[in-house]
């Protein structure tokens, strides 16, 4: 017995010292022996996601667009100060600039457009990019035969033309008339003189095309590529090696290698870093709660490392399901809202590095307010929520929680298990919500089982916790209007979870997608604001940043916030 | 011990004369159960095992009291206070000062109002509306507050200043990601953790005899089909099964929807695919070595005597093949207690915030950095744990073996 | 005896059709296929939309017309194309077979070399001082979850000491000379995962060979063959191990059966492109065909394993027939 007790022990001790050890040991790390481990000559990118290969009309993992605004450049994006600018264009069209303008084509009022390309915008082989190269690319993603995720971005542009004999001035006819016609972040062309013959020879079979795609069968072919830089090596599920393109239009770009290697475990992220397989930790990395605690270590030891926070388009809310009978009253919605303290919860939790939510558009979005006069705000306060409560008849037992008519004032709060973030969120919610007297419960699903059914199917039965990804100026109607309602009549299609349905809303989600007037669209949105904070049919919680981790003289290195990456701007980086 | 001694079980340290007393007491006629108590509890790391088990099983079962008699309680969060090592004082929160005092107006509101005039009156606090006083009051410094309800006339100021004093709590193992008890969660999360183990144990040792025994001693067709089952059941890929039982609803199905109104259904869930698979391994083990026993001499023995089939199966097969299976069923209860928290990625293991051993210690990890010792403490309870179960198993091995009793 | 095998492959292949059928089913029954995942990460996709990819992806014909186009294109040697990754199955899944088959028998062939030596070691000096520490480290092995071991592993041996790489498979980037730098580079590599999977292995192996050998030598023909003045060698290996054997060959014959499964957990914290990684995404992203080449490939290790060990025990005990 002593024996054991004693060699027990002794394992004890020596699994403390181990682990304390290497803690403590951190803090002698290697960052100050090699400062100068960094140059122009290579640059290491870690992710943590899988990514596919690059053809632009059907990959769609995030990884891979990711990696992909490094090779491959459409006509626009928005950078990171939220502005649409060029990019294989000389301008972006606009009625003001007189490059767009409405005509009536075929019996219809449309948008005609005219995108001028850069002269010396060319393919990595020397072949220019031309019209026809949009053209083809349009072709393609109106194929049957070809699994384009995304086929309205293609097919809003009915039409392509332009004069042979300046095959880089096109002119886009669009469906119909729309104000956010210039907003082609992902219209991309495609080498039709490397993919036509595979289009031609496949494009008649079932995913043909996809299959024997060059961008598949022959990936480090430069005449694939328009970008900084072209691939020169790809495994997936691996790594990805690229080279600079001597080809390309803009600015020269000065880091000579880029490897972007897949780490999936986020633990084991920082790890590498110190060890040195990778420089830089992309927005695809830490979770908050890492980088948070990295960036503590970084101030204690000196380590050579930036840790760079950027607020995002993310919001993270709870949909409130208002079939729910006690839901439906808008006294305890308001109450729900009321009783929870946000600021505390990014206090504590984020440290402040993401920001209340009071709405579902993000602060960067210039169709942002927090003016107290056009929106209602909610502070914590936890007695007028009681005062709320009491109002609508639900009172105060001697268990501490409420009841009304024998019913216990009782919630399910569903979100995708496994996310530590929103687990602990939805704890700090439950314990809010119980000192008002409100029982919480938690049930959580795998993410397919959530949003592929709880949540598109409208199967939760009172809170569903998660985000919405947006992107500035984007249209609310999918999430807002009542026919947005999933339901088995539209194919579930509809992002409106909520089941809010408000007339007022309805209309001006639809008038504002017609709104060519920006200072109108602005306050037509202030308006809907004004009922979705009034009638509370979501809690907005908070919005989500970005994170990435870079080596302290890096240059020319800034996040974007949204959906097009800061690797568009990858031409810019520089290690010296 | 020289090369040449004949390895005898706990051989170690008996002395002449109690040796000489227990051959005595061993003529005397036993029954198998005497026999297998009278071996076990002279097997000091099986006792350990036994009383290290029953020690958990007790605080799974007794956590209320522990709750009541330490007076913290494993859910009051206090998020600024996260992650404190152990052995730290810290602060009640806000929310659980105002608490305090709401509870104290609505019990006493006269008493109130009049400590809420003085403290206005006497201008220690300035609060917006006066009904407010008190709240202001609470959330001051403890020393502050101690000191300005001195100087107030009531009839509750020792009420108050224990309450005051009470907001300071102790934490012996520190805090967690939002600010709540280490020891208290590990408390509760015995309950999970220690029913998850046990129920493994036996439900994987009762279907893995009775599967393993009876293929192996029926052959044939029996035996067909129960090791092509369990093939099937070690065959099937786990994740895709698990996804789907996390989106049944059980409240769907007829049957069962009577047992989920008065459990959780994710425990239903859990219990259900710990039953499923966790029995396959010590089936394949059991029907091994029952092949080969069915050949022995002593087993022909039996039958020619007209032993009947369960007499030979439970009396002369199972006290052979206990070996195998007890490693595999102790070894089983480790692998259970992590694989219960891995199953709550899936949403398929207990909810938030009820705690349990596995959730805790992957909890910590992805901050093994900052606070290592939220890994530390759960990871050395699961090791007791497997430690305890297993020289359990090396006892009853010992005691149960039919060759390894000393005659 | 040919009959018995001739009998048991049958029966595997009706069981692998079976299952691959079961197997279909499943990743159908999962919620979340391409198209609802479309719909939930694209909000401006269309009723219409949803109809065309529908039909695309043949989702909506039922399971077991689906399941049988399947496996017509499989049996035509067509492994199929993955969606996720946008190439033919095989190119994907090839390497990664090949990588998580050396890590796991590195790993399997270390685990075994140390750990039935030192099961048996102990299980002739049972409860010697020796005997707890190996118990203990074992205990400490099995209970220490894989994770844990592997970060703690990275921690001190890439970021501290700085000896070994925290991640990969080969050194990316880099041109060998000569298929001797090859080795010698992927083989740093591989310590770290090998070493993290095989301490748990050998913990219990350990544990299974101690208790079995225990339980062998315990019995009359030891004493029998003790008395016959056999040396101490001939007794332990001839009659000892011989008998431990049938335990051993089950537990052996099991963890063989995963050699092409991978572990999942190892393979991503050591970020190594190995199958148990790729067979996870498959099937969080339902890339069916990937899926469902992997099931066959780990159902029918289990089930070959299965009758290797039936055939094992008769070669261990000849008593044994299935007759």
């Amino acid at each position: 017995m002593k024996k054991i007790s004693l060699t027990l022990l002794a394992t004890i001790v020596s699994a403390l010292l181990i682990t304390t050890s290497c803690t403590k040991k951190d803090s002698a790390g290697s960052a100050s022996t090699e400062t100068n481990r960094y140059s122009n000559n290579e640059l290491k990118i870690g992710i943590s996601q899988e990514f596919e290969t690059f053809n632009p009309l059907i990959s769609n993992m995030m990884a891979t667009t990711y990696m992909s605004r490094m090779v491959l450049r459409g006509l626009t994006t928005i950078n990171a100060d939220g502005k649409w600018i060029p990019q294989l264009v000389k301008e972006v069209p606009s009625f003001e600039n007189k490059k767009a303008s409405i005509k009536k084509v075929n019996g219809k009022d449309r948008v005609v457009a005219e995108w001028e390309i850069l002269d010396n915008a060319t393919w990595g082989d020397g072949t220019p990019v031309t019209c026809a190269d949009f053209d083809f690319a349009t072709k393609v993603a109106a194929s049957n035969n070809v699994s384009i995720p995304d086929k309205e971005t293609y097919s809003q542009v009915e039409k392509i033309s332009w004069d042979e004999k300046n095959p880089k001035k096109c002119t886009f006819t669009y469906d119909k008339v729309r104000w956010d016609f210039y907003m082609l972040g992902t219209f991309f062309p495609v080498p039709k003189h490397l993919e036509e013959p595979v289009f031609k020879k496949y494009g008649s079979q079932k995913e043909g095309y996809e299959k024997n795609s060059l961008y598949t069968k022959d990936p480090t072919n430069v005449g694939l590529y328009n970008g900084p830089y072209v691939v020169s090596r790809i495994q997936l599920g691996d790594h990805v090696t690229f080279i600079p393109n001597s080809k390309f239009y803009g600015e020269a770009p000065k880091i000579k290698k880029i490897i972007v290697k897949l780490i999936p475990n986020t633990g084991t992220l920082e790890a590498n870093l110190r060890s040195g397989t990778i420089d830089l930790i992309s927005t695809m990395g830490f979770a908050l709660d890492q980088a948070l605690a990295f960036e503590k270590k970084v101030k204690e030891e000196k380590l050579g490392y930036q840790v760079l926070f950027q607020p995002s388009t993310v919001y993270e809310h709870i949909d409130l399901n208002l079939d729910n009978p006690f839901l439906k009253d808008i006294k305890v919605r308001k109450a729900l809202l009321y009783s929870i303290n946000k600021d505390d919860l990014v206090n504590a939790l984020f440290e402040g590095k993401q920001q209340p939510a009071i709405h579902l558009i993000t602060p960067k979005d210039p169709w942002y307010t927090d003016d107290p006069s056009k929106v209602t705000l909610y502070k914590y306060n936890k007695r007028e929520a009681d005062r709320l409560l009491d109002e609508a008849g639900w009172k105060m037992g001697e268990d501490g929680f409420r009841t009304k008519d024998g019913k216990k004032l009782s919630f399910t709060i569903m979100t995708t298990a496994g996310n530590k973030t929103r687990e602990l969120v939805q704890v700090y919610l439950q314990n809010q919500w119980k000192q008002v007297g409100i029982d919480v419960t938690a049930k959580n699903e795998p993410a397919r089982v959530f949003f592929g059914e709880t949540t598109r199917k409208r199967k939760f039965d009172s809170m569903a916790l998660f985000a919405w990804v947006s992107s500035p100026e984007s249209s609310p109607k999918v999430t807002l209007h009542s026919s947005k309602i999933p339901s088995a009549k539209n194919g579930y299609s509809g992002q409106n979870q909520m089941g809010w349905v408000n007339k007022k809303v309805d209309d001006l989600t639809t008038q504002l997608e017609a709104e060519l007037d920006h200072s109108k669209r602005v306050s037509m949105v202030h308006e809907i604001l004004k009922y979705y904070t009034d009638e509370v049919p979501v809690i907005p919680l908070y919005y989500r940043s970005d994170v990435a981790v870079i080596p302290t003289q890096m240059k020319g290195y800034r996040l974007t916030g949204h959906q097009f990456p800061e690797t568009n701007d990858i031409e810019k980086w520089s290690l010296e | 011990m020289s090369e040449n001694t004949p390895p005898t079980s706990h051989s170690t340290t008996t002395s002449p004369e109690t040796s000489q007393l227990k051959i005595a007491e061993m003529e005397k006629a036993q029954s198998f159960s005497q026999i297998v108590f009278s071996q076990f509890k002279e097997n000091k790391a099986a006792l350990f095992g036994a009383f290290t088990i029953i020690f958990f099983v007790f605080v799974a079962l007794g956590a209320p009291i522990i709750e009541w008699a330490l007076g913290v309680d494993a859910n009051t969060q206090n998020v600024f206070n996260r992650y404190k090592p152990p052995f730290s004082h810290i602060q009640a929160s806000q929310d659980v000062r105002e608490k305090e005092i709401e509870n104290f107006i609505r019990r006493h509101p006269d008493a109130a109002e009049k400590i809420q005039t003085q403290l206005i009156a006497q201008n220690h606090v300035q609060p917006i509306r006066p009904e407010d006083a008190l709240y202001e009051w609470i959330n001051l410094e403890s020393d502050k507050a101690i000191e300005i309800i001195e100087e107030i006339d009531t009839p509750f100021k020792n009420e108050l200043i224990n309450k005051v004093k009470n907001f300071n709590s102790y934490h012996i193992f520190g805090t967690d990601e939002l600010g709540r008890d280490v020891l208290m969660r590990l408390v509760y999360g015995t309950q999970v953790s220690m029913g998850v183990g046990v129920l493994v144990a036996l439900v994987s040792a009762f279907i893995g005899l009775l599967v393993g025994s009876m293929a192996g001693y029926y052959g044939g067709f029996i035996d067909t089909v129960l090791m092509r089952t369990t093939d099937a059941l070690l065959s099937l890929p786990l994740l895709p099964v698990l996804v789907v039982i996390a989106a049944i609803d059980l409240q769907k199905i007829p049957f069962l929807n009577v047992i989920t109104q008065y459990g959780n259904e994710s425990i239903i869930k859990l219990v259900f695919i710990l039953c499923l698979f966790s029995w396959m391994v010590v089936a394949r083990l059991v029907r091994g070595s029952i092949l080969s026993l069915r050949e022995r001499e002593f087993i022909l023995a039996a039958k020619t005597l007209g032993a009947t089939d369960f007499t030979i199966i439970v009396r002369h097969m199972f006290p052979n093949v206990i070996a195998p299976l007890l490693v595999a069923v102790t070894l089983g209860v480790g692998e259970s207690i992590l694989f219960e928290a891995a199953l709550s990625f899936l949403g398929l293991g207990i909810q938030p915030p009820t705690p349990s051993w596995g959730n805790m210690l992957f909890n910590a990890l992805e901050l093994i950095y900052e606070a290592p010792f939220l890994a530390i403490i759960p990871g050395l309870l699961i090791l007791l744990v497997v430690v305890s179960f297993n020289f359990l198993g090396d006892g009853l091995q010992d005691a149960i073996d039919p060759k390894s009793v000393k005659r | 005896m040919t009959t018995y095998i001739f009998r048991r492959i049958i029966q595997t292949v009706l069981l692998l059709i079976v299952l691959s059928y079961v197997c279909f089913n499943l990743m159908t029954l999962m919620p979340g296929d391409p198209i609802e995942l479309m719909i939930s990460s694209n909000p401006k996709i269309t009723t219409e939309d949803v109809a065309r990819l529908r039909e695309f992806y043949g989702l909506d014909q039922p399971t077991y017309v689906r399941y049988k186009n399947w496996i017509s294109t499989l049996l035509e040697g067509d492994l199929g194309y993955s969606r996720t990754y946008r190439i033919p199955v095989a190119e994907m899944i090839g390497p990664a077979l090949k990588y998580t088959f050396i890590l796991s028998m590195c790993s399997l062939i270390l685990s075994l070399a140390i750990a039935i030596p030192l099961g048996i070691y102990c299980a002739l000096r049972p409860n010697s001082k020796f005997d707890y520490i190996v118990n203990l480290l074992s205990f400490a092995g099995i209970s220490a979850p894989s994770f844990w071991l592997g970060i703690v592993l990275i921690i001190v041996f890439s970021v501290k000491l700085g000896w070994l790489p925290a991640g990969g498979y080969q050194t990316t980037g880099l041109v060998y000379d000569n298929i001797f730098s090859e080795i010698l580079d992927k083989a740093k590599y591989l310590i770290l995962p090998v070493v993290s999977l095989s301490i748990q292995s050998i913990g219990r192996f350990s544990r299974f060979a101690r208790s079995a050998m225990m339980e062998a030598m315990r019995n009359d023909y030891i004493r029998t063959a003790r008395a016959k003045g056999l040396s101490e060698n001939i007794v332990i290996w001839n009659h000892g191990f011989r008998n431990a054997l049938i335990p051993l060959i089950t537990i052996v014959t099991l963890s063989l059966s995963s050699v092409f499964s991978g572990a999942l957990i190892t393979e991503t914290l050591f970020a190594y492109p190995g199958a148990g990684r790729l067979i996870y995404t498959s099937i969080i992203s339902n890339d069916f065909n990937v899926a469902m080449v992997s099931f066959i490939i780990s159902i029918s290790m289990v089930l070959v394993m299965s009758l290797i060990a039936d055939l094992l025990y008769g070669v261990a005990d000849p008593r044994i027939s299935y007759e």
